[in-house]
């Protein structure tokens, strides 16, 4: 009996002292339906309502397992003379840096990562960058793949967060939006060539867009007025359209097909260089 | 020897990133309670959860409510976690779809950490609500986890 006891008491030490780090999961009671004038006041925020091109990549990844390394594009410019052109290719560098990730590319990560901190500091944004810029090498270097997913969406928030405190926070949501376009380009023209209805399901992202178009409108007149900025806006509205299907629903192989067409032109737009 | 120096490298920078001067300002309260959020949801993290840089932190007053847009992605599975200060006793997660309508989903609770978890199959705008239900006015912070 007593050796009983001891047993069972030596067990319980050793389950309390090994128990998992990760919370036990309950069962969940279910609350009221919001109206929508309660969600019309929902908070929205740049840093946790418009999703990480690595969210949206995870999406993809594991119904699709696209060849990412195949998603690569050519080096593009480094010296754009509008800070409103340079926000909106630091967005989709930072996009370019997760398709590495999920390539696991440690030396692509590296060359993406120096050019985020060399078109970073283009703005004129904080030091601290460089500090990301080492990070990121180190975690290439490790094949941190996980961390540096993590790693990728805090250089990003580091830039914002810099051109926040020199007072160049409208150039914050073209960033995100820079992301998002790059992100979409890609996610689209995989899904282009593999249609499948699950995987479209993650391109249905009408309030989304509609947060950023608003953003958009926020930013100051003189920043409105960059050619750039009025074309890219002016496009966004179409893109709305398409993918604003209803709840549930996914996008068509024709509108995987017209988005991708759409993004595409943004995006090639906004890596121009001009003479 | 790599690794660690990884390791040592991402602690530092988060070390820095908590106390260098915030562009807007966050109380301390709400400093505190994003560490007790950022504790929950590293928990996560084992279980190959990537967290998100962004957060909200505010504060609340006792039965007081936050909510939250978040847009998720089909495909994907999120853990959404909550933290305040001690003078909170406890708080509450839950987690409405588009159409505001609430969804079930796994839950954890422990006074003033709550999480809930969901697999996400419609891609889209979702709302999270963050309550303080228990204890005194308290700062609260709301942070997400994907995989």
């Amino acid at each position: 009996m007593f050796v009983w006891i001891c047993r069972g008491v030596v067990l319980l030490l050793l389950l309390s002292s090994s128990a998992p780090a990760a919370p036990k999961p309950l069962s969940s009671p279910t609350s009221e339906s919001l109206p929508p004038d309660q969600l019309s006041q929902a908070i929205k925020t740049d840093s946790v309502t418009i999703p990480t091109p690595g969210e949206l990549f995870a999406a993809l990844s594991k119904p699709a397992k696209p060849d990412w390394a195949s998603r690569y594009r050519g080096p593009i410019a480094m010296n754009y003379r509008s800070r409103t052109q340079i926000a909106l290719n630091l967005g989709g560098l930072i996009a370019d840096g997760c398709i590495a990730v999920e390539a696991q590319d440690s030396q692509q990560v590296k060359n993406i990562g120096g050019d985020i901190v060399k078109m970073a500091k283009a703005l004129g944004v904080s030091e601290n960058i460089l500090a990301r810029g080492n990070s990121i090498n180190q975690f290439a270097e490790d094949n941190e793949w996980s961390a540096l997913q993590e790693e990728m969406e805090a250089a990003q928030n580091e830039v914002k967060s810099s051109m926040q405190s020199h007072r160049d926070q409208d150039l914050v949501i073209l960033v995100s939006l820079g992301g998002w376009i790059r992100g979409t380009q890609v996610v689209s023209s995989v899904i282009v060539k593999n249609y499948d209805e699950k995987l479209a399901q993650v391109l249905r992202q009408p309030e989304l867009l509609r947060f950023i178009h608003a953003k958009v409108g926020q930013i100051s007149p003189e920043m409105q007025n960059d050619p750039l900025v009025k074309s890219v806006d002016r496009q966004l509205v179409g893109i709305e359209k398409i993918v604003a299907t209803p709840f549930g629903k996914a996008l068509s192989l024709e509108e995987v097909t017209k988005l991708n067409e759409a993004v595409n032109q943004v995006m090639q737009e906004i890596q121009k260089k001009e003479p | 020897m790599m690794r660690r120096s990884s390791i040592l490298c991402a602690t530092l920078l988060c070390l820095f990133a908590l106390l260098r001067a915030p562009v807007f300002a966050e109380t301390d309260q709400e400093v505190a309670a994003r560490q007790v959020a950022l504790e929950l949801a590293g928990a996560f993290s084992n279980d190959g959860f990537k967290l998100r840089d962004g957060h909200w932190a505010g504060t609340l007053a006792p039965n007081e409510s936050r909510l939250i847009a978040v847009n998720l992605y089909a495909g994907n599975q999120y853990w959404f976690s909550a933290g305040a200060t001690e003078k909170a006793k406890q708080v509450g997660i839950e987690v409405f779809d588009e159409t505001g309508a609430p969804l079930a989903v796994e839950k954890y609770n422990a006074g003033v950490k709550a999480a809930a978890g969901l697999s996400v199959t419609k891609s889209g705008e979702y709302f999270v609500r963050v309550r303080l239900d228990e204890g005194d006015t308290a700062g609260v912070c709301f942070v997400y986890s994907y995989k």
